[in-house]
Parts: C-alpha cells; structure tokens; sequence
C-alpha cells in the first residue's frame, strides 16, 4: 500500500514534489514534533502516579487502569511479534498469558516464594507451552497453525480448570501480591516495574526486528521456499521467535496475576484475548509502536464509556469492523503510508556503473582442481507418471558459467529444484565440491550453494538494503541475545553488513534506491537485486532460474557483467535460460535437456552444431523438407 | 457408560455437524473460516426461547421466523465480514472480521436476554420412547434425523443441481469462475445465508436439550470448527463423520469421567488428528490463504 501511495510523489512532477510535506523543512519538524510527543508521553507515564495522587483521590484506580493496559500491551507486543513480523497466526496468547500467570500464582501463593522468582518462572513457562505447541504443528500452514494454537488455549484452559492443586480449578488463584521481605509491595512501586516491563518488551521486540533474527523471520513469514534459499532454516527461525513471543505473554502473565491479586481460568477464554487483536489491528500491525498505540487507544475508550459498560464489547467490535475499512493498516501502518507521515525516499539516479568490483563480492580460492563446484550424478525424479528427469549427469565446474537449456518442459527447472533440495531425488546423488550435499534446502545454501528463483521471490514489503542483509544471515555469528542487547559484536557485524550492502547495491546500479521498498522497483530492478541479495549470502555456486526473462537489453548486459565477475572471482554461474543469444554469448559450457534427459553438452560451439539439439528446437529438418 | 451417553453424544454430534457444515458452506467460496457461524446457534436458540417459552407460540411460528431471522443474520454478516475482508487487504482481515462480528453479536444477545441463563424452551415433541431398552428422546431423534436430511440434501443440491456445480467451481477459484460467468458474488451472498439458517435450525431443535446461553455462540463455532476439521474441510459428509466424533467423544468421555474433561478430549484429538493428519482425515490439503 505505501508504495502505491508513494508513486505519485515520483511520477507527478514538479507539481507534487513541490508539497510542503516533501521538503526537507517539514521532515524535520515532523521528526522533532514526534520526539517531542514521545517524550511528553513517557515522561507523563513516569509521572502518573504523581499527577492522579495531586488531582483524584481515586488515585490508585487510575494507576491500575493505566497499569493494566500496560500488560495488555506487553502482551500484544507479543502476539504483534508472532502474527505481525513472523507470519504466525497465534490465538493462544490469551492462554500464554494464563499459563504465566499461573506459574506466578502457584510460586507466589502455594510455595510463598518470592514474586521475582515467580515472574522468571512464568517467562520459563511461557516459552515452553509456545515451544511445544509450535514443535508439534510444524508442519502445520497458515491456517491450521491458527487452529491448532486455538485447540491449545483451550486445552491450556481446561488445565487450569481441573488441574486444582496448582491452579485453584474454576475458583482459580487469589492473593497473589509483589512482595520484598514480610512487606508488600505497593501498587504504586509495582506501577513502575510494570512500565519497565513494558519498556523492556518494546526494546526487545526493536532490537529483535531490526536485527538478522528478525529478518529471518520475516523472510520466512513472506517465504519459507526463499528463507532456505537464504540458507535460513525455517522452522528454527519460527522456533526462535515463538519461543520469544511465549516468553513475552508469559510475563504479561506474571505481570497481569500480580497486579489483579488473582488469576483464573476465564483470563486465557479467546473472549478477553479479542481485546489483543483489537489492539493490534488498531494501532498497526507489522509496526513497532501500532500494539502500545492501539490497546492505548482501547483502554482510553473503555474507560470513556465504562458508565456503559454493558456496551463495551458492542463498541469494541463495531470500532474493529470500522477500522479495518477506514484504515486498514491500522493508526500507525496509515499514518506512515500518507503524504503527511511518510518517509522521504531518495530521488531515484541514473547511476553510472563502477568499474570496480567491490570486495564484497565473493571470492573463491583454494579450489582442487577437477572437483566439481556441484554435481548431479544418475539424477531420477518422478511426478506420478511423469518421468520429469530420466538419470540426469551434470557436472559444474568452479570458475566457469554454465548454461542448461532446453525446451518447454524439458526438466531444467526440475533440475534446480533436486540439486538444490527442493525436491526429494528418486535416485541419484547430489555432490557439493565433492562432498554429498545436506538434505535440507537451507543446509545446501550453507554448503555454498544459492539459488535464484524462476519468478521473483523478494521480500516486498521491507526495504531494497533489507532484502540484501536478509542474504547475508548465513554469515551473521550472533545470536538473538545479543541482538536484543545490541552488543559490541553484533553492532560491529551489523555496521559492516550495511556497508557491504550498500557496496554491493552501488555496484548492480540500485544504491539510490536502497530505502525504497522492494514492492516499488521495476521488473527488471527487482531481478537485478534477487542477483545482488543471492550474491550477498556469498555462495559459491549461484544458480539463476531464467534471470533474463522480462529484462531490457541494458539490464542484459548489467546482468552479463555481473555473471562475468562473478565468474572471475572463481564462482560455479548456473543459468537457465531461453535467450539463446545471452546464453551462448556467456556460457563457458552448457548442457541442454530433452524430456528429462541430457541430449548434448560441451561449448556452446558444439552445443550450436549438434543435430540432437537442432532436432530437439525446431524438429527434423529433414523430414520437414520429405513432407513438403 | 449408559447406552443414553451414546444417542446424547450422536445427539450433540449433529447439532455440530451442522455447524461444521455451515462453516463448510461459507468456506468454500471464501475461504473464510467464519467465526461468527455460532452466533446462529444462539439465534435459533433464543428465537425458540422467546417464541415457545415467552410468547407460548406453536413452532411452525417459531420455524418460520428462525428461518427469516437467520436469512437476515447471514445478509447482515456477508456484509459486515467481506467488505472489510475486502477494504482491508490483510492476510488476517478474516479472522478479525468473523471475530469481530462474533463479538458484535454475542454483545447483542447478551443485551437481549442479559438475565437469562439458559435459553432453554420445551421440546418440540416431548417424551421419549424405548428401543431395545434405550430409552430415546423424541427431541434427539428429530434433531438426529433432520441434520441427516439436511446433510443429505445438501450434498444432493452441490453434486446435482447447476448451483451447486456453481458453487463448487467458485470454490475451487473464484476469478476463474468469474469468468466463467459464474455470479460469484450472488454466491458468496447465497452461502452466508444458506449457513445462518442451517445453524440456527440446529440450534432451534438443540436449545430444549442442550445448554445454550447468550454468549456460547464461539464455544459453538469452535466445537463445529474441530468438526469440520476432523471431517476436512469442503466436504459435507466428512462434516457428518466429524461432528458425530466431536458429540460421541465429548459426551462419551464426560459421562465416564465427568466435569469438562470431555472438551480437553475434543481439543486434544483436534490437535492430535491435525499433527497427524494436516489436511483433516477426509479432507484435502487446505492450501494456506
């Protein structure tokens, strides 16, 4: 959507950009204002207790409100995580946040343990239910992962419900309260440790987007084909980061069970969960401030009407339906996707190519001679009937660009697929430098092997700089830790990969349009930079599923000069290809299919003159020539 | 175990056989899975319970106004659930939808009968009668033998008649069968309607047997949603084979061990069969949306 907001700014001319809100002058104010605002917010959040002491002798009611829609927003910074940034259709966070709150409960109530210790308990115990609940519907889609998050809230609920030693059946729980020492906390200083938490989540859900992990997740949330290709494991990426998420709701949950003094098993019914969702759609999915913004927005109307209180849930879900058709990209999804609130975008250059080749590109050395960079031996692969490859032999050599070719339907594309992993091989073997390569698609990118896919796989809705660090997290050493501390190893590495990024964008002609979305570039571009962001993970064979499909001769010719360098630099270059004439002009050798079959190989000289491909082409000359 | 456990389990399994088959109906030319599909339970329910046990009205009244009133819930809910599904352009926009109108309408019925617990009107036919022993209640029976009627007619009216071919081209792609010059709007229209009548008609004739209050209209969807998923989605008489398991298990299992153990049973083996068998066990493979 922002892109096609976006557009108009570019194309209109002098008459568009020339708007107040495209100046630099405006850019800068609107940032300072937003600063400002986000000062005054957090520093009236410090002072709130303060503020409804001095005007309302109701003051701990006031704290308690803006308390709870704190834990309300710890949590739905947890579900904005799963849903949002991974792809992953949560409906059990309401049944996370009991489970937590359980784990606090029981600590603090049954075995009078001290709260702190309670709050790490129910972190534990919420990254675990998620853990589990992800690992056994990992093979679970889109839909029935939903489903199956829902059959285990509810199972999470009917637990509380008669597990009765623990979690005080339908009565549930009471008398949880934050101790230290024989004393009880007051609500105001537990007021606080709330807004910690609630500083903590936010914290952990930027440093964890914006890091490789996050990136990760989000390659996997658009696809998980591309992830692997990446060399990104998809189920520990979506392991990772719904463990995360478990271990967030969790602490809603410790958080929620001290504040009310209870806990039971109505909290986790998907009818107060909805609350959540509301929240998320409100303010923005898929945005770092959307979730405070939107339950903020919620808990302010709730408490408006709560004369009324009948007419809540009525409110509520009228106000949902109204959103999702007047801004359905929530407060602030909208707010960054109109003239008023969004980015600058650098304007667009015509970049003069350089003409030298940036280190970033990878290099491959130390190669024994006469081992091939990849190797399919006996290739076999069966549809049903459909014999799509019939004992397949392919050797690449390293420093060499070799083209396969072939008709419509003649297996090439198969081909990748099975030397690459995507397809389970009926016979046959698979060698990576003279090794047999892993069975799973992200295990043979680590081996070296990336591959480019046959329609565009990018990253669409996240940035052009985005898409290429997304195929640098191969290489990335820190781990989720460290990115949510941010420490010095992970900034070093980050920093550099930015840089390399942008090296890397300069040389293909895209850096102007590093900042833009991958959504807005034109076919061409979006071609060139799934080359870039395949050569960022640094492979060392790279294979282009017919790159040149769609692309003009200028970009031809940047593509050319890419696979030559590449091919300097001692990379394997597969290209598939129809255009016969970029193939031949390129191609160091070639192989050409033929309903599943090698029919010749050799140098495109020999290739040109065989009779076999002539045949395979364009049919028998020579019985055309009997028939007429 | 009385042999009783078994008639209330199949009882209870065609009431969520119904609502499977509903979600089934609205599914397929959507492929929305309908959140709100409980809330007709809950306006059958409390058409029975003002019409026969307030107004002491007949039910052929009661069938005829179920029936209006549920067309008009399955308008009101094709608008309120695709125009923002439409507007929105979210991959989550419908499950936010059906919750939303889910809680629109179970707001709404709790405002209607806010001190009712049970909408609870006297059967349609009372008594019971004895087979081999067994005592059986008029109400199961009939409620057993119309969701078999309807699942029957059903399937004859999607496998037999230019509709329901029409219908299941939409469900297969719509922008195909756009083209084909298929209305598929009249459809997706036509679905949400044929579904909230069929849902309310069930829980018409469940209300006297079963608990419904105001605001189990989602306890309802969910029970008919794992029924569904059980059977695999698309397919009526998987919805059948799904509800039957879903009633048989739950009642069997809270007979034998009582309190709501009998739900842990049924979500348990919903995430059992969907681990073990993603696509349902009669069903095809749900493509992700």
């Amino acid at each position: 959507m922002a892109t096609v907001d976006s557009r108009p700014a570019r194309a209109g001319g002098t008459a568009v950009r020339g708007s107040v809100f495209d100046s630099t002058g405006y850019h800068r104010a609107r940032k300072a204002v937003l600063a400002v605002l986000a000062v005054v917010a957090v520093a009236v959040l410090l002072a709130w207790p303060a503020i409804t002491d001095y005007y309302s002798y109701n003051a701990s009611y006031y704290d308690g409100i803006v308390a709870s829609a704190a834990i309300s927003a710890i949590l739905t910074i947890s579900l904005n995580l799963s849903m949002g940034y991974g792809g992953m259709l949560s409906m059990m966070h309401s049944g996370l946040q009991l489970a937590g709150g359980y784990a606090t409960g029981y600590l603090v109530v049954k075995l009078s343990g001290s709260w702190l210790l309670g709050v790490a308990a129910s972190v534990a115990v919420g990254t675990v239910v998620a853990m589990l609940v992800l690992l056994v519907s990992l093979r679970a889609t889109y839909l029935y992962f939903g489903m199956i998050t829902l059959a285990a809230n509810l199972i999470v609920i009917e637990v509380g419900r008669e597990w009765e030693p623990v979690t005080g059946g339908i009565v549930g729980v009471s008398g949880i309260a934050p101790s230290i020492g024989d004393e009880i906390m007051s609500k105001r200083a537990f007021y606080y440790v709330v807004l910690a938490c609630l500083a903590l989540a936010y914290v952990l859900q930027r440093n964890l987007v914006r890091s490789g992990v996050g990136r990760a997740s989000m390659a996997v949330r658009e696809s998980s084909d591309t992830a692997s290709a990446m060399g990104i494991s998809p189920s520990r990426a979506k392991l990772l980061l719904f463990a995360v998420c478990g271990g967030v709701a969790g602490l809603s949950g410790a958080l929620y069970a001290l504040q009310l003094g209870f806990i039971n098993p109505d909290v986790g019914l998907l009818d107060n969960g909805i609350i959540f969702f509301v929240g998320l759609f409100l303010g923005g999915i898929s945005t770092l401030i959307g979730p405070v913004i939107g339950v903020g927005f919620i808990a302010a109307l709730v408490e408006l009407i709560k004369d009324q209180a009948r007419y809540t849930t009525l409110v509520l879900g009228v106000l949902l339906l109204v959103a999702m058709m007047v801004i359905p990209q929530g407060i602030v999804g909208t707010w960054k996707a109109s003239r008023v609130g969004r980015d600058r975008l650098s304007e667009p250059e015509d970049e003069t190519l350089p003409d030298t080749v940036p280190d970033v590109v990878p290099e491959v050395r130390d190669v024994p001679d006469g081992v091939a960079a990849l190797e399919g031996s006996g290739i076999v692969k069966h549809f049903g009937g459909v014999h799509a490859l019939d004992g397949v032999d392919v050797r690449i050599m390293p420093g060499t660009v070799h083209g396969i070719i072939g008709p419509n339907g003649s297996g090439k594309s198969t081909l990748v697929s099975c030397l690459t992993r995507y397809h389970q091989i009926d016979a046959g073997q698979v060698r990576i430098f003279g090794e047999d390569a892993p069975h799973a698609a992200h295990g043979v990118a680590h081996a070296g092997v990336t591959r480019v896919f046959q329609v565009p796989h990018l990253f669409e809705r996240v940035s052009v700089l985005d898409n290429v660090l997304t195929g640098m997290r191969m290489r990335e050493s820190y781990s989720w830790v460290g990115a949510v501390l941010r420490s010095p190893s992970y900034r070093r590495q980050d920093r550099k990969e930015r840089e390399e990024a942008r090296e890397l964008l300069a040389f293909a002609g895209l850096a102007s349009r590093a900042d833009w979305l991958a959504s807005s570039l034109s076919h061409g571009q979006k071609r060139l930079l799934e080359v870039v962001r395949a050569v960022a993970s640094r492979p060392k064979v790279l294979i282009l599923d017919e790159p040149a499909t769609g692309l003009t001769s200028d970009e031809l010719d940047a593509l050319g000069r890419l696979c030559r360098v590449l091919r300097e630099r001692g990379l394997a270059v597969v290209l598939i290809e129809h255009n016969v004439d970029f193939v031949m002009g390129l191609c160091d050798e070639l192989t050409v299919l033929e309903s599943g079959k090698v029919i010749e190989r050799g140098t495109p000289e020999k290739v040109r003159n065989s009779a076999a491909v002539l045949e395979a082409y364009l049919g028998r000359p020579d019985l055309v020539e009997e028939a007429s | 175990m009385s042999p009783e456990a078994i008639i209330d389990g199949l009882f209870a399994g065609s009431v969520y056989a119904l609502v499977a088959l509903a979600l089934t109906i609205v599914f397929q030319p959507t492929r929305i899975m309908n959140f709100a599909q409980g809330e007709a339970v809950i306006l059958g329910a409390a058409a029975a319970y003002q019409i026969v046990a307030l107004e002491k009205l007949g039910w052929v009244v009661t069938l005829g106004v179920t029936i209006v009133l549920a067309a008009l819930m399955g308008l009101l809910m094709e608008r309120m659930i695709m125009l923002p599904v439409r507007m929105s352009g979210s991959r989550y926009a419908w499950i936010i939808a059906t919750l939303a109108a889910a809680l629109i309408f179970q707001s709404l019925f709790n405002l209607a009968f806010i001190d009712v617990d049970a909408l609870r009107p006297n059967p349609v036919i009372a008594g019971g009668f004895q087979v081999a022993g067994i005592t059986v209640e008029w109400q199961e029976a009939l409620t057993i033998v119309v969701a078999l009627v309807v699942m029957a007619g059903y399937d004859l009216f999607l496998r037999r008649s230019v509709y329901g071919r029409a219908i299941r081209a939409t469900a297969h792609s719509s922008d195909t069968s756009v083209l084909m010059g298929i209305p598929v709007q009249r459809i997706v229209v036509l679905s949400f309607v044929i579904g909230a009548v069929i849902t309310a008609v069930a829980g018409m004739l469940a209300a006297p047997v079963i608990f419904v209050a105001p605001a189990t209209g989602l306890m309802f969807t969910i029970k008919g949603f794992t029924a569904a998923v059980i059977g695999g989605v698309g397919s009526p008489r998987g919805a059948l084979v799904g509800g039957m398991i879903v009633g048989v298990l739950d009642t069997v299992v809270r007979s034998l061990v009582g309190g709501s153990v009998g739900n842990f049973a049924v979500f348990a083996a919903l995430a059992v069969i969907l681990v073990v068998f993603p696509s349902g066990l009669f069903g095809k493979p749900m493509e992700a949306h």
